[in-house]
Formats: C-alpha cells, structure tokens, sequence
C-alpha cells in the first residue's frame, strides 16, 4: 500500500512521437510525471492541437523514444489483457469522435463500466445521473449522439470521463464548444477527482482553463514546437 | 509483371487472405473459451446480433424455404410417386433439402442480409475512429466487435438452415398431397425422410452450417476492420465481403460434400 501511494500515476520519461497524419503534431523527450492528486495543465501550441499525449499516456501509441509508464509500469512491457483491464480505470475526453455512432448515451457513457465491472447497472447508472446533473445537465437522453447539441455531447463526455472513480483522467480540450460558464463546473469535478487520489491531466488552448485561479496549484506546461516546457509557478 | 507472375500473386493473396481468415477464427474461438472474455457489454451484442441474424430474417427464409418447398419438395413426390418409387423419395428430398439446398440457400440469406451490415458497420466504425475510441476505453475489438459477430453469424445459420429444412419439407409435403391426394400418408413420409438421414449427414448439415457461419462472420468482419479510414472504401468492403463470403460457402459445401460421402 505504502509503495501504490508514492508511485506516480502517470510518468513521461523522454517520450519522443514521430508525427504521422493520425497522430497530429510530434512530441519530443517530454518528461513529465503525475502523482496521484496532482493535476498537469497543458497548453497547446496553436495550429498544433493535436498531439499524441493522450493516446501515449493510455499506452495506445509507442513511443518512438523514451518510455510511458502508468502506475509504475511501462506500456511496452504490459501483456495485452492488463492494458485493456488499466486502460478501463482511465477517464477520458477526447479531442474529437470520442462516441460510439450506434449505441445510445447512456449505453455510451455506461460502456466501460458495464465491460470492466459486475457494478449492477442501477448503480451505474445513478452515478452518472449524478454527475451529468453536476455538470449541469438535467438528464441523461437515450438517443444516438449524433442527435444531440454539441454543448450537451461535451458535457456528457465529462461525465464519461469521471464515472467509476478512474485513476487518470485525460481530458482533452473538453471546453471545447461548451458554455464558458459550464467551465467551473469542470474544474470542481476535476478538484474532487484529485481529492480522492485521481492524477488529471489536462490539455487545453484556450485560455479559461489556463487562468482558472482554482487550478493555481497545477502543474503548468507549455508545447513549444515538439518540445514541452514546465512553467515556473508563481 | 508476367502472365503467370500475376496468377502467381494473385495466388499468393488469396493465401494470406485465407490465412488471415482462419488466424480470426482460432484466435476468436480461442477468445471465446476464457469466461473472462464475456462480459455484459459483450453478451449483449451476441443477443443483438442472433436476432438481427437470426431472429429478423425467420420470415425471409420462411419465405425461400416455401418456394423450395413448393417447387423442389412438390415436384419430387409426384414424380416419384409416378415412377413407382415411393420409397426413394426420403433419400432424395434428403440429399437435395438436406444436405444441399437447406445450408446453401439459408447462408446465402445470412450474407446477403448479414453480411453487408456487419462489414459496412464496422467499416463506418474504423472511418470515424470508434474503433480507437474502443481501445481508448479497455475495450479490445477483437472481444466486442468479432467474436460475438462471428459466433452470433453461426448459431444464426444453424438455426435458419434447421427452419428451412422443416418448412421447406413441410411445405412440399402438402402441396404435393393438394395435388395428388393420398399419395403419402404424413407418418410415411416422415419415416422415410428419417431413415434416409445418416449420421453422416448430420456431420455434414453441422459442418457446412457452422463453418459457413464461422467464415461468413470472419471474413465480414476482417473486411470491415480492415479498411484503412476513406468513407469511399466503405462500400468497397462490403463487395468484397459479399463475394468472399459467397465464395467460401461454395468452396466449403463442395469440400464437406466430398469428404461426408467419399
């Protein structure tokens, strides 16, 4: 228990990505780490929002230098049934086609808790009623996604991305095409999720995020080309 | 490249096509042996796909199986009957319902119907990344996508093929008594139609259902999956999905045939 607790939840040790046309913009020996609880803000380079760091920390991409280690363990060296089974304890807002076309929202939202867990469904369910009308949506609708606002699809993806008490949630952009105003919202979940011992990484290239006075103790990182660079905090 | 240097790749292909197929179908059965591989979420799509396999396409095959009934079944009483031969009629309506014409023509329905919906919603799947959107969540698509599309494309078949066969004899046994009453009596009919079934043609109705259904699901699948991200190659997928699916319930009825009854 004492060696979970003071192992990083999320390490980048000189991860080096080789840009292709999927992958978006290449990353060079970024090293970063995230302990449980702490919460890396990173800001996005104009023109260059697409990077791999999302896909890397969730062992999705090798690396083409360096290593991604979650809890301590390298991706790489990970056999393919304790990827899948760690890649569920993952939360995640995508940057862009996080849903899946032929199930509902709910089905959607419920998805990789109902494949990982024998959680009854009810629970499952109330959780995310919850979280949805935390972040200020008053239900959730049983319809595709492609039937729904984009504003009221973000704010699903968030509670997605905080059901079942992950261990990392990666949210990228999430502020995108949502309300300024919903952004607190985020922000308290995302403090919450870090008071139980979640690590949150956080890209964005926006500024709301980046200036939210709640997330002054965040670690702060800037992409400068292929490079990422930590800001001195004040 | 040479004339025969084409037929040469083209051959070559088409192994590591086959190849590729059969790796599917042992790693998927493989897969579908460890109870960890069923979780809810992946049972649910089994009991999705048998009905929209099996289930939704009872009246379609119901439909083929009458118009068998009505011009295969019918047509083989009476003339049977005429020619004196009563007692060959179950061996024939055996091998031409039975053996033949039962998992050909209810396979063809599974693809034609199936086929193309599992290759070109999977192949709309890899277009808009939810295939990585899977993966992204610890979902592994060969557990969520193939597996249960496969097994639910089989049991599917066996099922359809085992309904066609009843109709399709039903069927035929009626109308040949509209036309020639009381030439059969129905317990006689029934007798012959089960003493002429061997057990070797059990084997043979199991093989040419199930390892239709196996290779009619793999090959959908991998066509589907396999397309590399351009909305135009969706239908293109789906074609070759058909057409290989076709050929393979061919080459595997010819096979089983020959090796039932050699």
């Amino acid at each position: 228990m004492a060696a979970e607790e003071t192992t990083p939840v999320l390490e980048f040790r000189s991860v080096t990505i080789v840009s292709t046309s999927q992958l978006g913009a290449s990353i060079c020996e970024v090293d970063f780490t995230l302990a449980p609880g702490e919460l890396a803000l990173v800001r996005l380079e104009y023109g260059n929002e697409h990077t791999p760091l999302a896909d890397a920390a969730e062992g999705l991409v090798a690396p083409d230098g360096g290593e991604v280690r979650l809890q301590g363990r390298n991706w790489r060296r990970m056999s393919a049934d304790r990827q899948t089974r760690l890649r569920g304890r993952i939360g995640r807002v995508f940057q862009q086609h996080g849903w899946i076309s032929n199930l509902d929202i709910v089905e959607n939202i419920t998805l990789s808790q109902r494949h990982h867990t024998t959680r009854p469904f009810k629970a499952i369910l109330e959780e995310a009623r919850q979280l949805a009308a935390g972040f200020g949506l008053q239900d959730l609708p049983e319809v595709r996604p492609s039937r729904l606002h984009q504003r009221d699809l973000r704010r699903a993806e968030w509670v997605r991305a905080f059901a079942g008490e992950p261990l990392l949630i990666i949210l990228e952009q999430p502020l995108l095409g949502v309300p300024v105003e919903s952004a607190p919202l985020l922000v308290d979940a995302a403090n919450a999720a870090r008071a139980r011992g979640a690590a949150v990484l956080w890209t964005t290239a926006s500024t709301p995020a980046w200036n939210d006075t709640r997330l002054s103790d965040a670690r702060r990182y800037v992409m400068r080309g292929e490079r990422m660079h930590e800001e001195e905090r004040e | 490249m040479s004339f025969v240097g084409q037929i040469g790749d083209r051959a070559l292909g088409g192994f590591r096509s086959a190849n590729r197929i059969f790796g599917v179908i042992c790693g998927m059965t493989l897969l579908s042996l460890k109870p960890r591989s069923w979780p809810r979420t992946v049972r649910n799509v089994l009991a999705r796909q048998i009905m929209f396999t099996g289930c939704d396409a009872l009246r379609f095959v119901s439909l083929v199986a009458f118009m068998t009934g009505v011009s295969v079944v019918v047509q083989t009483q009476v003339f049977v009957s005429m020619a004196g031969q009563a007692e060959l009629l179950g061996p024939i309506l055996v091998t031409v319902v039975f053996r033949e014409a039962g998992p050909l023509l209810a396979s063809f329905v599974v693809i034609a119907r199936s086929g193309t919906a599992i290759a070109t919603e999977l192949a709309n799947m890899r277009v808009s990344n939810e295939v990585n959107t899977l993966e992204a969540q610890g979902v592994d698509p060969m557990v969520y996508l193939v597996m249960p599309r496969v097994l639910g494309v089989a049991v599917s078949i066996f099922c359809l093929t085992v309904v066609f066969v009843i109709v399709s004899l039903t069927v035929g046994y009626v109308g040949g008594q509209l036309l020639r009453p009381g030439t059969s009596d129905p317990l006689v009919f029934l007798e012959s139609l089960l003493k002429a079934v061997s057990r070797a043609d059990i084997y043979n109705f199991l093989a040419k259902t199930l390892a239709t259904g196996l290779l009619t699901g793999a090959i959908c699948t991998v066509e589907g999956l396999s397309i590399e991200g351009s909305v135009t190659e969706v239908p293109q997928a789906a074609t070759r999905a058909v057409v290989r699916s076709i050929a393979a319930l061919f080459i595997v009825s010819a096979i089983v045939s020959l090796l039932t009854y050699m």
